[in-house]
């Protein structure tokens, strides 16, 4: 029983934790580009980026295996190249949550980061400094805030992935049974204590990482 | 030394309406010159006075043409000179301070001060917090001080890299008048102190007039005149500029007469309207505009002799009166012309007139005071 709960936990917070980190860092890179670049099909990347929002979990799965899978576009290269098959990982759950994740991640930065204006920028350059100096010292900490809803918001749905990680990774025991996973076949099965055992645990630390969350931001005054 | 520009910046709704020939939506010819003074950027807002600010400080590209400061080629289309913002090593105070929320001032102040050690800094904010009289401030935070603290700290802040140019854009306009004041003289003090150009936007006559060593006129994009503040506000050289400076009182399209050799005074009519001015060579039956400012018009009782002799004297009716604090307004209308007029007379004098809407009155134009353009 114990296994059976504890190893679910683990990896969910596992696979949340590094497609979180992920996403942080590149969705604000995207970001920042898109909020305070133009360049030649801008348009694309936005649409590209926010597709897996629009689109059902089962098809972004599906769409994932066409492109990870030993017969797909990456899948198959990295396949020959080293022999590793990425499908029914828990890593290839991270590339789904990534995936998943991203948008909201892109979203809420690029809003804040739009909303920073533009002349706190022109300030730092006035005062000698580049645009990387400035985007990290002037920029992001006045968009903070919005960066980190985005990254709670990412953390959430990367916990609470279940149709494109259940294409992509499938529901094995012991290497990619994912709460939200373990909590739908519980139920299918009949487990209903393993259920209510889980769903406790999942919504205890739902609720308790969006307490630190608020914790945090009050303690910011801007 | 000081600064030279001459360029052209286009502003278009979209890029490509460039390519497509469609005309930008606005123009910016900025061509003046000036020393290590105080300019003043005067005109309306949409004349253009910001855009030639950020282009000099390279937060805009301009075009075409060339800026160049103390020497140095910040600009220069042809040569293909563009120099970055952070090199040019300018000051520039935004209209909203643009102080970093999130640093301290001290922080604030330091922050353009790249590569001095803690204690060069330390050293460098202590002595700009002194030039502006803002000791004690360094711990706070910006949302913590009031505003003519902001715009001290703004200028410190642009103060402290030692700057070869200062760039102001607006920095007075949200502040009470009493606080503004004391800024202008402090800018003052630290041109003459520093001995650097300073560029001073404003549109405010009164700020214009009390601070600058010289006056740069922008109007629809374009530089009308630059001169001091004598200069534009009695010489202004045409209707836009007098307008801008305050001469209420503008005539157009007015004949030149024949010129009085003996007194060295000039006829100016229009319709039954005629008044003399000093000569300024003008030639007999050219089409001129003439302008007066409100305190050279100066109202007579009714009474007293009236010498037919004297030049510019007419009979007015007062049409109303505005209090303006320290001073009136009156507007006047001269003989039966339906030319009003505005004169502004001190309080003082106006209590001995006794005067009140719908009086009859005689008004003397000044004839040295009267511009022609």
């Amino acid at each position: 029983m114990l296994e059976q709960v504890w190893f679910p936990l683990v990896i969910t917070l596992k696979i949340a934790a590094i497609s979180t980190l992920i996403v942080a860092i590149l969705g604000t890179i995207i970001s920042y580009i898109l909020a305070r670049r133009e360049f030649m099909g801008k348009w694309l990347v936005d649409v590209l980026v926010t597709l897996p929002m629009v689109l059902p979990p089962t098809v972004t799965g599906y769409l994932l295996i066409m492109l990870l899978g030993k017969n797909g576009v990456i899948g198959k290269v990295l396949f020959d190249l080293t022999g590793i098959s990425l499908l029914f990982t828990w890593q290839v759950a991270v590339i789904a949550a990534f995936v998943v994740s991203l948008p909201l991640m892109v979203k809420t930065t690029t809003a804040a980061i739009e909303a920073v204006d533009r002349d706190f920028e022109y300030a730092a350059f006035t005062l000698g400094r580049k645009e990387l100096e400035t985007a990290l010292f002037i920029t992001l900490p006045l968009a903070k805030k919005g960066i980190l809803a985005g990254v709670v918001l990412s953390f959430a749905r990367a916990v609470g992935e279940f149709g494109a990680t259940l294409m992509v990774a499938g529901n094995i025991p012991g290497r990619t049974n994912t709460m939200a996973i373990s909590i739908y076949s519980a139920f299918q099965g009949g487990n209903n204590e393993l259920a209510n055992m889980l769903v406790i645990i999942l919504v205890t630390v739902s609720l308790l990482s969006m307490a630190i969350t608020a914790r945090l931001v009050n303690r910011w005054k801007i | 030394m000081g600064i030279k520009v001459d360029f052209r910046k286009r502003h278009y709704m979209k890029k490509s309406d460039k390519k497509k020939g469609i005309d930008p939506v606005f123009m910016l010819d900025a061509k003046f010159e000036a020393g290590n003074e105080l300019v003043v950027l005067f005109g309306r807002s949409g004349s253009g006075k910001t855009t030639a600010l950020q282009c000099i400080s390279g937060l805009l590209e301009p075009n075409g043409g060339k800026i160049i400061v103390n020497d140095k080629v910040y600009f220069d289309c042809h040569k293909r000179i563009d120099l970055p913002v952070q090199q040019r090593s300018l000051g520039y105070v935004f209209q909203n301070y643009a102080l970093f929320p999130h640093m301290d001032v001290k922080k604030n102040i330091a922050y353009g001060l790249k590569g001095f050690s803690e204690e060069e800094k330390g050293r460098r904010v202590g002595e700009v917090l002194r030039l502006l009289h803002i000791e004690g401030l360094e711990d706070n935070y910006p949302s913590q001080l009031s505003g003519g603290q902001k715009q001290r700290v703004a200028l410190a802040r642009a103060l402290a890299p030692k700057p070869e140019i200062l760039l102001l854009d607006e920095p007075f306009s949200a502040l009470d008048a009493v606080v503004r004041m004391k800024l202008r003289e402090m800018i003052r003090r630290i041109q003459k102190e520093l001995g650097i150009p300073i560029l001073f936007i404003t549109h405010n006559p009164v700020e214009a007039f009390t601070m600058a060593d010289r006056m740069v006129i922008f109007h629809n994009g374009r530089v009308q005149q630059t001169g001091t503040p004598e200069e534009v506000f009695y010489h202004p050289q045409n209707s836009h500029v007098a307008e801008l400076v305050g001469m209420t009182n503008i005539f157009e399209d007015v004949i030149v007469g024949e010129e009085d050799t003996a007194t060295g005074t000039v006829l100016l009519r229009k319709d039954e309207l005629q008044v003399s001015v000093i000569q300024q060579k003008l030639r007999a039956g050219r089409n001129v505009s003439w302008g007066i400012r409100p305190e050279n018009i100066y109202i007579l009782s009714e009474e007293g002799e009236t010498d037919p002799q004297e030049e510019n004297v007419f009979s007015a009716s007062v049409k109303s009166i505005v209090n303006k604090g320290a001073s009136k307004l009156i507007y006047i209308d001269i003989g039966h012309h339906q030319n009003l007029l505005i004169a502004e007379t001190s309080n003082q004098t106006f209590e001995k007139l006794h005067l009140e809407a719908g009086d009859t009155c005689r008004v003397k134009l000044d004839k040295r005071k009267i511009a022609v353009f």
